[in-house]
């Protein structure tokens, strides 16, 4: 186990451009087969305990974790730690995957995060506005479509890899790096509505195919 | 008007669910954002919706490479847990009756709960009311209040703000009625007397940033006792 604390410093402005920049020059992804694969390997660890199962999802997941923890400041050794402690969770928890309800690569993300929220416990108050949708009434709606709902990260990623360079980097600072609005204008001298309407205009082209898929 | 042929609600952008994907919400807002969304099919289409791009960014992520020998240092402690875990679990299963409303609430909410009662336990207030604070790595308090049917929670107002949500049942005061997935929200000018409805048991979430303070007589108790 790794002590409290130990991640404190916050991805370098540089580090955020790097990457985005990787991905919108089309990074080697997770297609769909890829993801069908893996959510086959967290029925075997679930079922049988397979261990080579587990072993393929380690090969593809387990560098990516290692990097998201160094990304938020963690050592090489503390990020290596971390990355082998989520994917013990990951064996012990395999059976509470759902297909249906999210790719297994948005779950194991969940996994990392909370344990990031226990190794760092930076974490914010919210300043709730009137439209946020928990405080808005529930709206009426058809009966969930799993079918549907397994393709949507699929084309999620497609639209996110057509999204312009300066979206792109906005919306992985506030939703893989867990930016705040004021972190992120300050990282990439922006002012802070810039900041604010950027991240908002590239959900809201999303939008346009989580709709369809949800 | 054919409300039921209807598509799906669009997925709003929301800076709290973007804030919860990235895991840099508040725990205690966390803890009612996720049970919220296991009562509200929309909401939890919401934040699965900004939850796919947080995992689609581990997903394109770069890698980072391992030490030698990592999986095989893995697959050791795997083995330690899966013998440690074949003897302890038939000593889990042991949940009593008076369990099951609590087995009944969604997770993660149940798994606090539980926590809790095997902590410190349900601290009774009075006829048909008591409350269970829950730990989490917040600084605000978190409680899970258990209202019967028609008994009411003496009035008060807070230091700070106190947002609850309705996990079960319901409740009034005098600004309305709320049930399940419904969050209401008092700041320090609102004083209030909910009262549980008529019906099921009522379970509420309750998060706030300073305690309860109590008008009335239990004010004067307050105030003698020290307490909160």
């Amino acid at each position: 186990m790794v002590a409290l604390d130990l991640i404190t410093a916050k991805p370098e402005a540089s580090a955020l451009r790097k990457s985005a920049r990787l991905v919108a020059n089309g990074v080697p992804t997770a297609d769909l087969a890829q993801r069908e694969r893996h959510a086959d390997c967290m029925a075997a660890i679930a079922r049988d305990k397979s261990r080579p199962a587990f072993a393929e999802l380690f090969a593809f997941f387990a560098p990516r974790l290692k990097n998201y923890m160094m990304r938020l400041g963690a050592s090489d050794s503390e990020a290596e730690d971390l990355a082998q402690d989520v994917m013990v969770t990951v064996w012990q928890k395999a059976a509470l995957y759902d297909r249906s309800q999210a790719s297994v690569s948005t779950w194991i993300f969940r996994v990392a995060r909370n344990r990031r929220i226990d190794a760092q416990r930076r974490t914010r108050k919210p300043d709730l506005a009137p439209d946020e949708p928990m405080l808005l009434p529930p709206e009426i709606e058809q009966p969930d479509s799993a079918v549907a709902r397994g393709q949507m990260e699929g084309k999620v990623q497609a639209e996110l890899l057509k999204l312009p360079h300066d979206q792109l980097m906005l919306l992985r600072a506030a939703f893989y790096d867990g930016l705040s609005h004021s972190e992120i204008a300050k990282a990439f001298n922006l002012p802070l509505g810039t900041v604010k309407s950027r991240i908002r205009l590239a959900f809201l082209r999303l939008r346009g195919e989580l709709d369809s898929a949800l | 008007m054919q409300p039921r042929m209807m598509p799906h609600p669009t997925p709003v952008f929301s800076d709290l669910y973007a804030s919860y994907a990235a895991g840099c919400l508040d725990p205690a807002f966390a803890l009612m954002l996720e049970t919220q969304a296991e009562l509200r099919p929309d909401l939890s289409r919401t934040l699965r919706a900004h939850e796919a791009i947080s995992g689609i960014c581990l997903e394109t992520a770069e890698q980072t490479r391992l030490r030698g020998g990592a999986l095989n240092e893995v697959l050791a402690v795997i083995d330690e847990i899966d013998l440690a875990g074949a003897c302890s679990c038939t000593a889990a299963r042991a949940a009593s009756a008076a369990m099951d409303e609590i087995l009944a609430l969604p997770e993660p909410l149940r798994a606090a709960a539980i926590d809790a009662i095997g902590q410190k336990g349900w601290d009774p207030m009075g006829r048909g009311l008591k409350r269970l604070a829950l730990s989490t790595s917040s600084r605000m308090e978190v409680e899970l209040y258990r209202i019967s049917p028609g008994a009411s929670i003496p009035r008060h107002s807070h230091k700070g703000s106190e947002y609850t949500l309705v996990v079960a049942g319901g409740f009034s005061d005098e600004r309305g009625s709320y049930g399940p997935g419904d969050v209401v929200i008092n700041g320090p000018e609102d004083t209030h007397q909910p009262i549980g409805d008529e019906g099921d048991i009522c379970y509420a979430l309750a998060i706030r940033d300073g305690g309860l303070r109590f008008t009335g007589v239990m004010g004067l108790i307050q105030r003698l006792v020290g307490a909160r």
